[in-house]
């Protein structure tokens, strides 16, 4: 079962380095090539070091021989999942220096103007403006940050509710047992969207409210997740034996039960990374998502809802409002969803010994 | 590889599918479709079709002047002159239907009229109508534009404090409406200049028989606690049901799709209408409205105007711009605001971080906005072009309108003066920060906002205004509550009459002035003697004045008034526009298709 | 077995309550005016707001609130539904039944397509036709599902006027509710048939297209995925190794040992998707302005529509405890280890 304690050979291999040398050698090609470029990165000096240290991260877990990173390999759909979502903290890291920010909030979206068509892609926003001249280019690079901070947060959430209440669940059942499950019976037995409408509906408009929302729509799903999986793990020997033993309960629950029974919990988190992200979308399809004008790409889809249709006898005259956002949110969703099936298929020890 | 095979066949499955199906576009242009039924297709439909319930556009669209109708009518595009319509003429001075003191008013019924259960319509129904109207009252409902016209202004419900029936409430409505023979005659409580064109829209006239068969209110001042105020729409006997006097009769009205059908009254009092069948359905989907209207499926659809490109060009619909309605949209300051609790305020001192409770109170504030917001810009921007500059509460259309209005030059540097000059220049030299709300989903306030802070923050980037959209349940309650330092909202006409502007705009207890903490006791008292002036030329005199405070005290910055766009089939015939019509599709009964 | 139902039969009552306890909780957070925002929409009903509130007693604290409710519920009465402008009860009546026809159809073709790219996956798997299913089936996931509905609405009614949205075209309408038809099931493609109208079953189907076609593109891959790794678990299994062993065609290996077994699972899956579709609707019918319940839900929540989510919500809670009863009384039928236990 102990998947990822797999022997690690720490030294950093000579493979890494050329990609690394190449990285760096392209970064500053591009800074010292272009003034404008260099003045946005001297500015930013911060986001630039965050940047590198993600690149070197990204690098590093990829060349350094480990267990998963030889599975993740092995399946080309597994590498462009990977690929894709690290590009994706790429740009989130880059941020400020891809698009700087000019009004106090760099979440708003600037706009020139308030002329209600939108523009085709120019100088000056590469990637055109939604109505309301909205530039989309700027709407892609900072929602990215936006997509991160939501599936984050909302994961991170209801994943540790789940965690919490499911391992108490599992490991003591009983009437605590019963009560925590009668609760996520009643939490899912209410469609998710419906009760994530409530819950933005009650709080107020805004992105904090849609994460609450989401957050409290996803944890039941987890604690029975985990619920189940612990239910078969206790009754192994080794938890016996630790509880023969004399080891406490928490001690039980997180050095035995929780690390045996984390796997599939990680593969649901991964696919809900991206799921979040529609979710918040269809919530701003049904007014209530950000706030206007926030750079967020539930919104920037949303607002091209009545271009999709195009313009009679021009279907397509208005295709960046809705290509490019799309883009990006279908990336994101296959991203993740590439990587929880590597997850999945690493991971998942019934599956293992098969190629 | 077996797969990759079928996949293949698959696709080309597809293909050919495509193929076929795209040479079958060609076929089904031209031609009218449903040829006898008209079929409109807007958002927000219906909620009640009772007339004493509905206070919304959608549902009295749907039964005015086409299942119920009126004592008197507005005369084509006008609004200031009417036709009779079950009277049989238009009081008057002249011809004795108006007393010298402005106070009676005499309607003669037209005779030989039924209703759509056959029963024929007498003067005993118009008065029971109008008492109905008058004293069901729903909380929030449209009883006070009756009430305060005939039993005096400052009648506005007919419950008290404690959301009890007033006793003599019956006794003096029963009073003021009689009916003498073929005549029903009205005597107000004091002159009221609107009087006329509040009849020609509220004096729908529904059939006692009808109500009273189908378990309604009798007429009877016993009865009449039982159904006063009750609050949900089911339980006013109207509600789905409909017996009036007018060129269509209801067939139907499908709440689970929320569609209305109705179908011709072949015993109309007129020539019947043209129309065989009119199919109002509601659509909330802007996408497969206008897909619908390309398609020929709908003869008249609702758009927004952001949306107006997507349905410019099509073959076969044509679109009626800059048709005016009576609307006025507007800023409006707090001037006594509520700190308890504010999170719009800031730090509530005027030390940069927030704003003082009285901040909009110094009129040098109010005056330096209006010389920031742009009102041309935002009528060509965020309108398209399509609105007219407001120049204050009275829109184009309506008696007292001035087009040459005065109003605060667009000017950086007098706005400076004037911020210079409030609170002794303290908020010049430290700045202010608060926020600014509207009604999430509304965009052109929402553009009005953004563009009053872009400004505001252009000339003193110590000047901070944070712009907020908010759903309408978050809105209200902070309205309500005084915390909205600067909001945006707009107001349509109840009736064609500058004081239904006036009122609301600038009188102490006015639906938006009375929270405003705004008092001007001139103001007050003109408003007063404008609604009980009955000639139409003091009375413009007397809104020129009232304008004017409008103007000098600022309490209100006016944005634009609205204008309507009309999307219909080319193949309508005989659609005309009233400012005062509920809905695009304007009058049915003088309509067909080709 | 009896005793299993019987439990979970139990359980009916205790979730749709707790469901209504959950949304009047929820209410705590708001106060009476932002209830009122409901009744409110317009300035110049301001001034009597504080009456609009007595009249639906919204100032009343929310424990009292849920005790009228419930008080209300025991007379069978839902409350007043302003969104639908209808009884509670009579929305649940009229909108369900679209709803779980449009269900019932999109659930073969998610089912059919589900199965054979899932199989497909499996038995080539890190193939070609594996990395081709999983992608085309995580592609289409990867949009949100407006999107979807808008790019097959602009096709099928724009381009080629095949699917219009609604729920009949105005003659089949028109006929429905005149009194030549008659209500058997209130399911309208069945009622269509025992009225022997065909024409008024296929405008129905049309009506449907939209919506069904949208949806099996976006909830297909949930079945993919779970069909794949069911698959792939059965096939490692000794009788599976056996048949191969055998000597029997693969074909024959695939349908018979090994699919007929991963079904177990899927089934279950299946009518927890079933389930699932009620509840991921909302978008498609919003679009394709079909008179479904997820289209009334969503628009009662948005606007605070507080009886018409309580009763939404409840009557949800138990199609989907009865459904996931079901499910599991399929399942115990069909995998002979659980009836053992």
């Amino acid at each position: 079962m102990t998947v990822l304690r797999v022997p690690i050979n720490r030294s950093l291999p000579l493979r890494a380095v050329p990609v690394l040398l190449v990285v760096a050698l392209v970064v500053a090609a591009v800074i010292s090539v272009s003034p404008e470029v260099r003045a946005r990165v001297v500015s930013r000096p911060l986001d630039v070091v965050a940047f590198l240290v993600v690149v070197i991260a990204i690098v590093a877990f990829w060349s350094i021989p480990s267990d998963l990173a030889k599975r993740l390999k092995r399946n080309p759909l597994s590498i462009t999942g990977f690929t894709i979502i690290a590009l994706f903290v790429i740009v989130a890291t880059l941020a400020p220096v891809l698009a700087p920010p000019t009004s106090r909030d760099p979440y708003l979206i600037p706009h020139e103007g308030f002329a209600p068509d939108p523009q085709p892609p120019r100088a000056g926003h590469p990637l055109g403006t939604t109505g309301r001249q909205f530039d989309i280019f700027y709407g892609i690079v900072w929602g990215t940050r936006t997509s991160f901070r939501v599936a984050l947060f909302v994961v991170a959430i209801s994943t540790t509710v789940g965690l919490i209440l499911g391992s108490v669940a599992g490991y003591y059942g009983g009437r605590l047992d019963e009560i925590v499950m009668r609760v996520t019976d009643i939490f899912l037995a209410f469609p998710g969207l419906v009760l994530a409408v409530v819950v933005t509906a009650v709080l107020g408009k805004g992105l904090d409210k849609v994460m609450i929302a989401i957050a409290i729509v996803g944890w039941p799903t987890y604690a029975r997740l985990l619920r189940g999986e612990i239910l078969s793990v206790k009754q192994r020997d080794y938890v016996e034996a630790a509880r023969a033993m004399g080891g406490g309960d928490l001690r039980i629950i997180f050095r035995h039960v929780i690390p045996n029974s984390i796997y599939p919990f990680l593969v649901v988190a991964a696919f809900d990374m991206g799921v979040v992200v529609l979710v918040a979308a269809a919530l701003s399809f049904l007014g209530l998502g950000a706030e206007f004008g926030y750079a967020d790409w539930g919104q920037l889809i949303n607002m091209s809802r009545s271009w999709i249709l195009g313009v009679p006898g021009n279907p397509f005259i208005y295709w960046y409002t809705v290509v490019f956002p799309g883009t990006v949110i279908f990336l994101f969703v296959l991203g993740w969803n590439l990587l929880g099936d590597a997850f999945r298929d690493i991971l998942d020890p019934r599956l293992r010994g098969q190629t | 590889m077996n797969f990759k095979r079928k996949l293949l066949a698959l696709v080309a499955l597809t293909m050919a599918l495509s193929m076929v199906m795209l040479s079958g576009i060609a076929s089904g242009q031209g031609a009218v479709k449903n040829q006898d039924t008209m079929v409109v297709q807007s958002f927000g439909g219906p909620g009640t079709l009772d007339p004493s319930f509905s206070y919304d556009t959608a549902s009295s669209g749907a039964f005015l002047w086409t299942i119920y109708e009126t004592l008197i009518f507005f005369s084509g595009s006008r609004t200031d002159l009417y036709v009779p319509m079950l009277a049989t003429e238009v009081p008057s001075i002249a011809n004795g239907g108006i007393s010298r003191d402005g106070r009676t008013y005499t309607f003669k019924i037209r005779q030989g009229v039924k209703f759509h259960d056959g029963s024929p319509m007498t003067a005993a129904d118009v008065k029971y109508s109008l008492m109905r109207f008058m004293l069901l009252d729903p909380p929030g409902g449209p009883a006070w534009i009756l009430l305060s016209a005939v039993l005096g202004l400052d009648v506005e419900t007919t419950r008290d404090d404690n959301d009890k029936l007033i006793p003599d409430i019956w006794d003096r409505t029963n009073r003021a409406i009689q009916v003498k023979g073929n005549n029903v005659v009205i005597t107000l409580k004091d002159p009221f200049g609107p009087f006329l064109n509040i009849m020609a829209t509220w004096s729908i006239v529904v059939s006692k028989r009808f109500v009273v068969a189908n378990g309604g209110w009798d007429g009877a001042k016993a009865t009449l606690a039982k159904y006063n105020g009750l609050p949900n729409e089911d339980q006013y006997t109207l509600f789905d049901k409909a017996s009036g006097t007018g060129p269509f009769k209801l067939d139907s009205w499908d709440r689970k799709t929320n569609t209305v059908v109705l179908v011709r009254n072949d015993s109309y009092w007129r020539a019947p209408a043209k129309l065989r069948r009119v199919v109002l359905q509601t659509v909330e989907e802007f996408g497969p409205r206008r897909l619908a209207l390309q398609n020929g499926d709908a003869d008249y659809i609702a758009v927004d105007r952001a949306d107006q490109l997507a349905v410019t060009g099509i073959p076969g619909v044509s679109l009626v711009d800059d048709l005016p309605i009576l609307s006025t949209d507007a800023f409006f300051f707090q001037l006594a605001l509520n700190a308890q609790g504010n999170r719009n305020i800031g730090s509530g001192r005027l030390d940069g971080n927030g704003i003082p409770p009285n901040f909009f109170s110094d009129i040098h504030v109010r005056r330096g906005f209006a010389h920031l917001f742009d009102r041309d810009r935002f009528v060509r921007e965020a309108l398209r072009g399509k609105g007219t500059v407001a120049h204050g509460p009275i829109p184009k259309g309506v008696l007292g309108y001035n087009p040459k209005g005065q109003w605060y030059e667009l000017s950086r540097d007098k706005a400076i003066a004037e911020f210079r000059e409030a609170w002794g220049g303290q908020v010049w030299e430290r700045g202010f920060k608060f926020t600014l709300l509207y009604n999430a989903g509304n965009i052109s306030r929402q553009t009005a906002a953004q563009m009053l802070k872009e400004a505001a923050e252009s000339i003193n980037p110590k000047f901070q205004i944070d712009v907020q959209g908010v759903p309408w349940a978050t809105y209200l309650p902070q309205y309500r509550g005084r915390q909205l330092p600067l909001y945006v909202l707009g107001w349509i006409a109840d009736f064609a009459d500058p004081h239904n502007f006036a009122q609301p705009f600038l009188s102490s207890n006015g639906a938006f002035t009375g929270r405003q903490g705004y008092k001007n006791a001139d103001a007050d008292r003109l408003i007063e003697a404008a609604a009980r002036e009955t000639d139409p030329k003091k009375r413009a005199a007397l809104y020129a004045q009232i304008e004017e405070i409008a103007f000098r005290d600022i309490p209100t910055l006016y944005t634009a008034h609205g204008v309507r766009l009309v999307v219909k089939r080319s193949w309508v015939r005989g659609w005309y526009h009233n400012p005062m019509f509920f809905v695009g599709f304007g009058y049915l009964y003088s309509q067909s298709k080709q | 077995m009896t005793a299993f139902v019987g439990r979970r039969l139990i359980l009916l009552p205790v979730v749709a309550f707790g469901v209504t306890v959950l949304i009047f909780a929820l209410l705590q957070f708001l106060s009476p005016d932002q209830r009122a925002s409901l009744y409110v929409t317009d300035p110049r009903q301001f001034d009597r707001i504080d009456s609009i509130i007595r009249a639906h007693g919204l100032d009343k604290p929310v424990h009292i609130q849920y005790w009228n409710w419930l008080k209300e519920l025991a007379h069978g009465n839902f409350g007043w539904s302003k969104t639908a402008s209808m009884r509670v009860s009579e929305a649940i009546g009229a909108f369900f039944p679209n709803t779980l026809e449009l269900t019932i159809y999109m659930f073969i073709p998610i089912i059919l397509i589900g199965l054979w790219l899932g199989t497909k996956a499996a038995v080539h798997r890190d193939r070609f036709a594996d990395h081709f299913s999983r992608f085309f089936a995580i592609s289409l996931r990867g949009l949100p599902s407006f999107v979807w509905g808008l790019i097959v609405l602009m096709l099928f009614y724009g381009w080629l006027n095949w699917f219009p949205p609604g729920r009949l075209s105005l003659d089949a309408d028109l006929y429905v509710r005149s009194d030549q038809f008659r209500t058997y099931t209130r399911l309208l493609t069945v009622d269509a048939l025992l009225n022997g109208q065909v024409w008024i079953f296929l405008d129905a189907l049309r009506h449907m297209a939209g919506p069904i076609l949208t949806l099996v593109l976006v909830e297909m891959a949930l079945l993919v995925r779970i069909t794949r790794s069911s698959m792939l678990e059965v096939l490692r299994q000794d009788y599976v190794r056996t048949a191969r062993a055998k000597g029997l065609a693969e074909s024959v290996v695939i349908m018979k040992h090994a699919r007929r077994n991963a079904l177990i699972p899927v089934i279950t899956l299946s009518s927890l998707l079933f389930v699932g579709l009620l509840g991921g609707v909302v978008l498609a019918e919003t679009i394709f302005n079909y008179p479904g319940i997820g289209k009334w839900g969503a628009e009662a929540a948005v606007q605070l529509d507080v009886p018409a989510v309580t009763g939404f919500g409840m009557f949800i809670a138990l199609v989907t405890v009865l459904g996931n009863l079901a499910a599991d009384i399929l399942y115990a039928a069909v995998d002979p280890r659980i009836r053992v236990q």
